[in-house]
């Protein structure tokens, strides 16, 4: 067992709330008891090994991969529901209670970050947590204080090791 | 003293008086208004465009993306606004985010105006005010600053009062960044835009003094060639390093050179905007630049730890703050010339040159402020002189030798602290380990990446010179750095305008694509030349400037050759010009306005609404501001946006806290009136953001094209725009873009190589019907195509109206 809670060191802050260090096995109770999961990757999920593993929570879950930047590459060939969308755009239309979602089927109850630039997903969070009702996980490798919930830092094979025990668990 | 009213008057009998005319109050607006031709907002207010930016705001929304959660403004705060919570002044979060997004724009814009006035005063004291503006070939010399104040400036005395304009307008935003101000984000994003007008104005009040005093090239397509890069500069010679964005002081370095048959014998090098301002003095009438450009901000910092530069001259903006303890430590001089920077210096202005010199090159003092340029331009040459052979021959470097280099990535103890504080957390201690392994090409990669910040060293707990180690590492690739930038041309001209304008309204000459801005690169430098070259080979015309038209000409083809030697420099389709520095930037605006004069006649006098009204619905272009850092870039790109054109932002954009972002699902907001009837008019939904972020160059490339596409494309124009936007989404998305129907309006609008096998995705996918005997659409579109339609936001310009 991975413990993805120990470093939440953080070297700039945002404010005074910050997400709540996350283990695994829960990070995947919590995909799994959601309506309407989103998977949201960035282009940094085209690494083989991290590739593998956004494939398979998809496909485990049939959850909706909202591909974003270049990311949507990885899943061309793979039977998962992923479509491409600027994340910008996705930040703003996640913001909208009238947005039908990707497959146009309604809004999300849990979005799930994984292979983002930090700094920049961090803003993508900062408005969702500031401004939306939604609940927002980060299972990537850096603590992420802006999500709601948040594996902490993790040296990169640590962090394949515990997105493992996640797909185990779902 | 007692004002005149304007007409005619006479005096009589007056004898043994002085008659002294500071300035014709209203004189060139009275004129405008006498041609009947100002229009109906010249010199606007705060509100004076507020409908506008209302407009524009209610199809592109602004969307928050705070920084900070706290406001510590006052001392009520601190206050936690989490969660879109109300301060205890009563603001909430949207709204404290759009006065810091406010903030911002009118820093930048503060910045340009600031440096404008001080250029201006310069100028018109060395030139007199009646020096005549020159820019070349153009009946419309400062298109800013006419369509916003209804001013036409002919001489640089005449820029005076444009600039009161400015700085009264600054005054204004900046008071209502108080507390107790504004209370709607809304209200804060028009002032926000005003601001980043206010810039564009200031920036060409800049610009076009230097460009018709200093005899910097008017828009001339064939600027000369300048070297650029680390690599480039002959460090066996005295090196004078000049930092910073203006040039006038560093003009008396040169002009005393030249005079003292030192210009073969020192190696002036700059940084940033004055390195690029250098390379245009005096080149109006053609020749060799001298000067040569080391690089941008990424730059500084490496620059001076090479130890290379001998002595130091800073202006101001984007000059680090610790210039003076990095120089100190390498026994480099530093003069500080101008009062936006002094660095606790002793104000030496009014010394003697000798005892100046005597004390910087003994080691007493290390460094001086001196204001006064005469001085300056004969301190800086002699001082490189006397320090460069001393400083040469000790080799005072601040990178570590072989031996140290090895003993420094041995006590990397990787405990990843260094990639956490990194601003792009760049993979450092996998570096070190392949470096200690004798392997430095995860360094020589590092390097280019690296913004020097040097934010990793001050964690690092083994104190490891990270930054000197990653320089130490890449010497090889440094000494490599060499490259071309075309020097800035200034404006577009009214005959080429003349010539493209119409392939630009009608979509023939499919966009201009404006590449702006700092350093802050999300992967380094490579990212612009590959932007650049694909937009360039599908014949968008691309207008560099600043940081970017720098780092563009780094990088060669296989003939050896940088874009700017491979791609002509006019305003044409498949050019590329540099318009030049920071200030330059108004051109660009400029040239969107230019296009609605002289293209469509439009009268731009004193009329920003109904011009940005033009630009947003029928000019293509979009502007990258891909590695924008600074509170300029926030207002250069606002400025922009208020006149209709997009900008793009690399992903460190986020940070700016606010983006503009439009609803494509949400049909109400994409209709416009047509001026011939008043009718509402569907259009496409594109941009279908003003200012927004991209995470990397793959991705921008199809945004780029789909941002180009503007309501009065013809049929050949909309075909050519769809051709690119496809096959740039299949080439680096590898997909077909889910919105590629909702540009079409009838069969025509399809790319001609593949009209069957679309028509076919139409029927089949999007349920459109075809008539497959004429290969005709017979329904589905949701816009129709009227080449005569005249698309505008503003009912007032339409004929029931
Ligand atoms: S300005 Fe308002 S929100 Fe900011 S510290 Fe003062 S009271 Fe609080
Ligand atoms: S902080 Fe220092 S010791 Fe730690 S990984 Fe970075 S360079 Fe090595
Ligand atoms: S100096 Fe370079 S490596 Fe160090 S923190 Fe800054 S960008 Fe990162």
């Amino acid at each position: 067992m991975v413990d993805t809670t120990k470093n939440i060191k953080m070297y700039t802050t945002y404010g005074t709330k910050s997400a709540k260090p996350v283990q695994p096995k829960i990070s995947a109770k919590l995909i799994s008891k959601a309506k309407r999961p989103l998977l949201v990757v960035s282009s940094a999920v085209l690494d083989e090994e991290l590739l593998k593993r956004a494939v398979s929570i998809a496909k485990k879950t049939g959850m909706q991969v909202a591909a974003t930047s270049t990311s949507i590459k990885g899943f061309l060939n793979e039977d998962v529901k992923a479509k491409y969308i600027n994340i910008h755009a996705l930040a703003t239309y996640l913001g909208d209670v009238n947005w039908t979602g990707l497959d146009g089927e309604g809004h999300y109850d849990l979005i799930i970050v994984l292979a983002h630039k930090k700094y920049y997903i961090n803003q993508v969070l900062s408005g969702l947590k500031n401004f939306t009702d939604l609940t927002t996980l980060s299972i990537d490798r850096h603590y992420l204080q802006n999500a709601s919930m948040s594996f902490g830092n993790l040296k990169p094979e640590v962090h394949l090791e515990a997105l493992d025990e996640l797909i185990e668990n779902l | 003293m007692s004002k005149i009213s304007t007409g005619s008057f006479s005096i009589e009998e007056l004898e043994n008086v002085q008659i002294t005319i500071g300035s014709i109050v209203g004189a060139i607006e009275k004129k405008a208004e006498d041609e009947g031709e100002m229009g109906p907002t010249p010199k606007p207010g705060i509100s004076g465009l507020r409908d506008w930016d209302h407009k524009l705001l209610n199809r592109y929304e602004p969307v928050y993306t705070p920084m900070c959660d706290q406001c510590c403004y006052c001392t009520f705060g601190t206050c936690d606004l989490t969660g879109n919570k109300e301060g205890a002044c009563g603001i909430d979060m949207k709204t404290h985010q759009a006065r810091e997004f406010l903030l911002r724009v009118i820093t930048g814009a503060a910045a340009h105006a600031g440096h404008g006035r001080h250029l201006l005063h310069h100028l018109i004291e060395t030139h007199g005010a009646d020096h005549p503006i020159d820019v070349g070939p153009t009946n419309i010399k400062a298109p800013v600053i006419q369509t916003v104040t209804g001013i036409k400036p002919e001489t640089i005395g005449d820029l005076e009062p444009v600039l009161d304009y400015v700085e009264e307008q600054l005054t204004q935003l900046l008071a209502t960044i108080h507390a107790g101000q504004e209370g709607a984000a809304i209200d804060f994003e028009s002032k926000a835009m005003h601001g980043g007008m206010i810039d564009h104005v200031g920036m060409e009040v800049s610009d076009i003094a230097q460009i018709s005093c200093l005899g910097m090239p008017k828009a001339d397509s064939e600027a000369p060639l300048a070297e650029i890069g680390m690599g480039s500069i002959d460090s066996t010679k005295p090196v004078l390093l000049c930092i910073g964005h203006n040039v006038a002081g560093v003009t008396y370095i040169m002009d005393y050179m030249e005079e003292h048959d030192l210009t073969d014998k020192i190696e002036l090098a700059g940084l940033c905007c004055t390195a690029i301002d250098m390379t245009r003095y005096q080149m109006d009438n053609g020749g060799t630049p001298t000067a040569k450009i080391v690089g941008s901000l990424a730059k500084e910092l490496k620059y001076i730890r090479s130890g290379i530069p001998d002595v130091i001259v800073v202006d101001e903006q984007c000059v680090r703050a610790d210039v003076l303890q990095e120089a100190q430590a390498l026994s480099i001089p530093v003069i500080c010339t101008n009062e936006k920077i002094m660095y606790g210096l002793p104000n030496r202005t009014k010394d003697d040159v000798d005892d100046i010199l005597n004390d910087l090159a003994s080691g007493k003092e290390a460094g001086a402020l001196v204001l006064e340029f005469e001085k300056l331009g004969e301190l800086a040459p002699r001082l490189v002189m006397e320090v460069a052979p001393i400083r040469k021959e000790k080799g005072i470097t601040a990178l570590p030798t072989d031996e140290e280099f090895k003993e420094l990535t041995n006590k990397c103890v990787h405990c990843l602290v260094c990639e956490m504080a990194c601003p792009m957390n760049l993979p450092i201690s996998d570096a070190m380990t392949a470096a200690a392994d004798g392997d430095l090409t995860p360094f020589e990669i590092l390097h280019d990446k690296c913004i020097a910040c040097g934010r990793c060293e001050q964690e690092c707990p083994k104190d490891i010179d990270i930054l000197n180690v990653i320089e130490k590492a890449s010497q090889k690739v440094i000494r490599e750095e060499k490259g071309m930038m075309r020097a800035g041309r200034g404006q577009v001209s009214d005959p080429e305008i003349r010539e493209e304008g119409v392939n630009l309204v009608l979509g023939t000459t499919p966009g201009i694509v404006a590449m702006v801005g700092c350093s802050n690169y999300p992967d380094g430098t490579k990212d612009l030349y590959d932007i650049a070259k694909e937009m360039l080979k599908r014949s968008y015309i691309v207008v560099v400037s600043g940081c970017t038209a720098m780092d563009l000409g780094m990088y060669k083809n296989e003939e050896g050759k940088t874009l700017y030697e491979e791609f002509s420099g006019s305003f044409l389709k498949g050019n590329l010009l540099n318009v030049g520095s920071c200030v330059s930037n108004s051109h660009i605006t400029a040239t969107t306005i230019k296009v609605a004069a002289i293209f469509a006649q439009r009268n731009v006098t004193g009329n920003f609404e109904e011009i940005a009204d033009y630009v947003t619905n029928r000019v293509g272009a979009v502007g990258i501001a891909w590695g924008a850092y600074s509170q300029k870039a926030a207002s250069i790109g606002t400025g922009c946006t208020r006149l209709g054109v997009p900008v793009i932002l690399g992903p460190h954009g986020s940070k700016y806290r606010r983006a503009l972002i439009g609803k494509p699902y949400d049909s109400d907001k994409w209709s416009v009136y047509d001026a011939r009837n008043g009718e509402e008019l569907a259009i496409p939904a594109a941009p279908d953001y003003l200012i927004t972020t991209v995470d990397n160059a793959e991705e921008i490339m199809p945004m780029l094209a789909k941002s180009c596409i503007r309501p009065t494309d013809n049929n050949m124009g909309r075909m050519i725009k769809l051709t690119h936007y496809i096959e740039l989404s299949k080439k680096y998305l590898g997909i077909m873009p889910d919105d590629w129907h909702t540009f079409v309006r009838t069969e025509t609008d399809l790319p001609l190589a593949k009209r069957e096998e679309l028509l076919k995705i139409l029927e089949t996918e999007h349920g459109w019907e075809i008539d497959w005997k004429k290969k005709k659409i017979l329904s589905g579109p949701t816009m129709k195509f009227d080449v005569s339609a005249q698309p505008t936001n503003l009912k007032r310009l339409c004929k029931e109206a």
